[in-house]
């Protein structure tokens, strides 16, 4: 086996054998994680990639959400994939939609645009109860096994199942968006978030590019909203729709560290086990928000992945003066 | 006075009084933002913050009066506070503007739980002085003279607000630094004093606005989010860093919220992010202002 492919290789395997060495509790932990990781990292594509900070990325989620679980209340004997792609499929047409309008505002007239998006539909979603069941949401559908041509099937309701479908297909999604980073179209958003104006008169497409990239982030958002919908058999809009869930991947990529592809998958995991280590107190779980968003843009802005390479130069800088000391003796 | 014409005067005295209210509260936000280049995300937890100190002081002293001084005094110190300690460091983090924008939305957070665990979470009222209570005859139409008042008491802080900025040597400096901070900084003023300064005046005109609510709307947490999301959209619509633009689409928003209640109620709500929407569909820049 290649070298390089060793790491990837080990916790593919830690992966699988996770939720048998883990109790059912903790794997829906797990699921939650993927969701998570999943959500944060579409999000990141926007904030760290194209430079552009969204308040309202909860509108791709709910979407996907709501899309889930509608396909899957109204549209019977429908296999869960198509349900589930379409719904992100839908999410990623709802950034089609506000693209017009999105791609021609920057810094913070795009915060504020999507925070009303976001609002928007929020208050849509809770007045038109016909529809969406207000506060109490959509709940009670079957979920349909998960089948593969026929030859596999899947029953995603089991803890263990749901557990490979969730972690499947977030993995899959954030494959794909980091393979996304890497092509052309990649570096061109790239390049927008270090300056548009050059990139424009460069000749690149910066419109086309940035409706590109609205779409995919929604659809990613919107497939973590119906993976979301499938786990927990409830959509309601203070669970997909409210501003602090735009505000939980964003906690998440700032914990992680900003600017990074792989912040957000490790800043998920640890807001994850604050949560559970907090749970006693839920009240004060908006508290903790906010002190985290201070702590960590005053005193850590390169989030928890920035710790290595703290430590390094702070050993390098050890090292370096070391070697000074004995020279000078 | 026909009834129905009656009902017009109503509503539209309604909106003027909550359109001035919300200008008090975004003049201070679009002055921060001309400035300093911060939406500042807590700007309406300063807002909620002053209607709460204002029922703690109503309650201890029966003044109102007194609370209309002391309360917005209180929020403004903490403003500036805020500003020195904080929003200063974050301007080193290296992450523009982005900083900003996430802490003080971290600082919305802490306020928002600090005035739950400090007041609880039930909804508080705060009565209107004796000579403000009553209502008053407006050519055959009731009215209450409180409302009134708030659209006074804003004219009179805009009255201040235009003498400072117009006719002191602070407010030459203000207006320079709002087009070009940088170029004031290299003159030889402290912009970083000024910047403090006038963080602590939109505080406390967003502290005034506070005590002038709260016998008007019921004092409750979610207090921020609402006036929060109606100013940031007078900001975003009138034009950034604008405090004419600001006026303008305050007035037009209190209208819009007033009649929207009146003719449309089930979708007064989203009648405001539509027409914020479609005005950086035509302008991004917003109405009266020339920055993104």
């Amino acid at each position: 086996m290649k070298p390089h492919l060793v790491c990837p290789a080990a916790a593919l395997a830690a992966l699988v054998v996770l939720p048998f060495v883990l109790g059912p509790l903790h794997t829906n932990l797990m699921v939650r994680f993927a969701i998570e990781a999943l959500f944060a990292v579409s999000l990141n594509l926007l904030l760290s990639f194209t430079g552009l900070l969204s308040f309202g990325h909860a509108l791709y989620f709910g979407v996907g959400a709501y899309g889930a679980a509608l396909i899957l209340t109204h549209l019977e004997g429908i296999p869960l994939l198509a349900a589930v792609a379409l719904s992100a499929l839908a999410a990623s047409l709802v950034g089609l939609v506000l693209s017009p309008l999105l791609v021609r505002v920057r810094a913070t007239a795009f915060t504020m645009l999507t925070l009303a998006f976001g609002q928007l539909l929020y208050v849509l979603c809770s007045k038109f109860r016909a529809v969406t069941g207000g506060e109490d949401g959509i709940m009670g559908w079957t979920t349909p096994a998960m089948s593969l041509a026929g030859v596999f099937s899947l029953d995603v309701t089991q803890s263990v199942n749901i557990y490979f479908f969730a972690v499947g297909l977030s993995g899959l999604g954030i494959l794909a968006m980091w393979h996304f980073t890497k092509t052309p179209m990649g570096s061109v958003m790239i390049s927008i978030r270090d300056n548009q104006k050059r990139v424009d008169y460069l000749g690149y497409q910066v419109v086309l590019t940035k409706a590109v990239i609205f779409c995919l982030s929604g659809f990613f958002a919107g497939l973590a909203g119906a993976i979301y919908a499938v786990f927990n058999n409830l959509v309601s809009v203070g669970g997909v729709l409210h501003i602090m869930v735009s505000f939980q991947p964003l906690m998440a990529i700032l914990v992680g560290g900003i600017g990074t592809f792989f912040g957000p998958i490790l800043g998920s995991g640890l807001l994850l086990m604050l949560e559970e280590a907090t749970q006693a107190y839920p009240e004060l779980a908006q508290m903790i928000s906010g002190l985290i968003f201070i702590a960590v843009v005053l005193f850590l802005p390169g989030g928890a992945i920035s710790f290595g390479a703290r430590i390094r130069a702070w050993w390098q800088k050890r090292a370096y003066l070391r070697k000074a000391r004995e020279i000078a003796a | 006075m026909s009834p129905e014409l009656q009902m017009y005067l109503a509503q539209g005295i309604h909106g003027l009084a909550y359109g001035m209210l919300l200008f008090l509260v975004a003049s201070g936000l679009t002055l921060i933002f001309g400035m300093m280049g911060i939406l500042n995300i807590a700007h309406a937890s300063f807002f909620m913050l002053s209607a709460y100190l204002c029922v703690t002081v109503f309650n201890a002293t029966g003044s109102f009066w007194l609370s209309l001084l002391l309360a917005p005094l209180a929020v403004a110190l903490l403003g500036v506070l805020v500003e020195r300690f904080l929003l200063r460091r974050a301007q080193a983090s290296g992450l523009g503007h982005i900083a900003e924008l996430l802490l003080t939305l971290g600082i919305a957070l802490v306020m928002v739980e600090a005035v739950k665990l400090i007041w609880g979470t039930e909804g508080l009222q705060v009565m209107a002085p004796a000579p403000l209570a009553g209502l008053v005859n407006l050519g055959g139409l009731e009215y209450p003279v409180y409302r009134l008042f708030i659209i006074g008491l804003s004219l009179a802080v805009l009255g201040l607000l235009s003498l400072v900025l117009f006719r002191t040597r602070l407010g030459t400096i203000v207006r320079a630094a709002v087009s070009d901070p940088d170029m004031v900084s290299v003159l030889g003023v402290n912009t970083r004093r000024v910047f403090m300064l006038v963080f602590g005046l939109g505080t406390w005109m967003a502290g005034v606005a506070g005590v002038a609510a709260a016998p008007i709307l019921t004092v409750f947490p979610g207090l921020a989010d609402q006036m929060g999301m109606d100013a940031f959209v007078v900001v975003v619509v009138g034009g950034f860093g604008s405090l004419f633009g600001a006026l303008v689409a305050a007035l037009f928003l209190g209208e819009l919220n007033a009649f929207g209640i009146q003719f449309i109620p089930k979708l007064s709500p989203v009648l405001m992010f539509a027409f914020m929407a479609l005005v950086l569909a035509f302008k991004p820049t917003g109405l009266f202002g020339d920055r993104e």
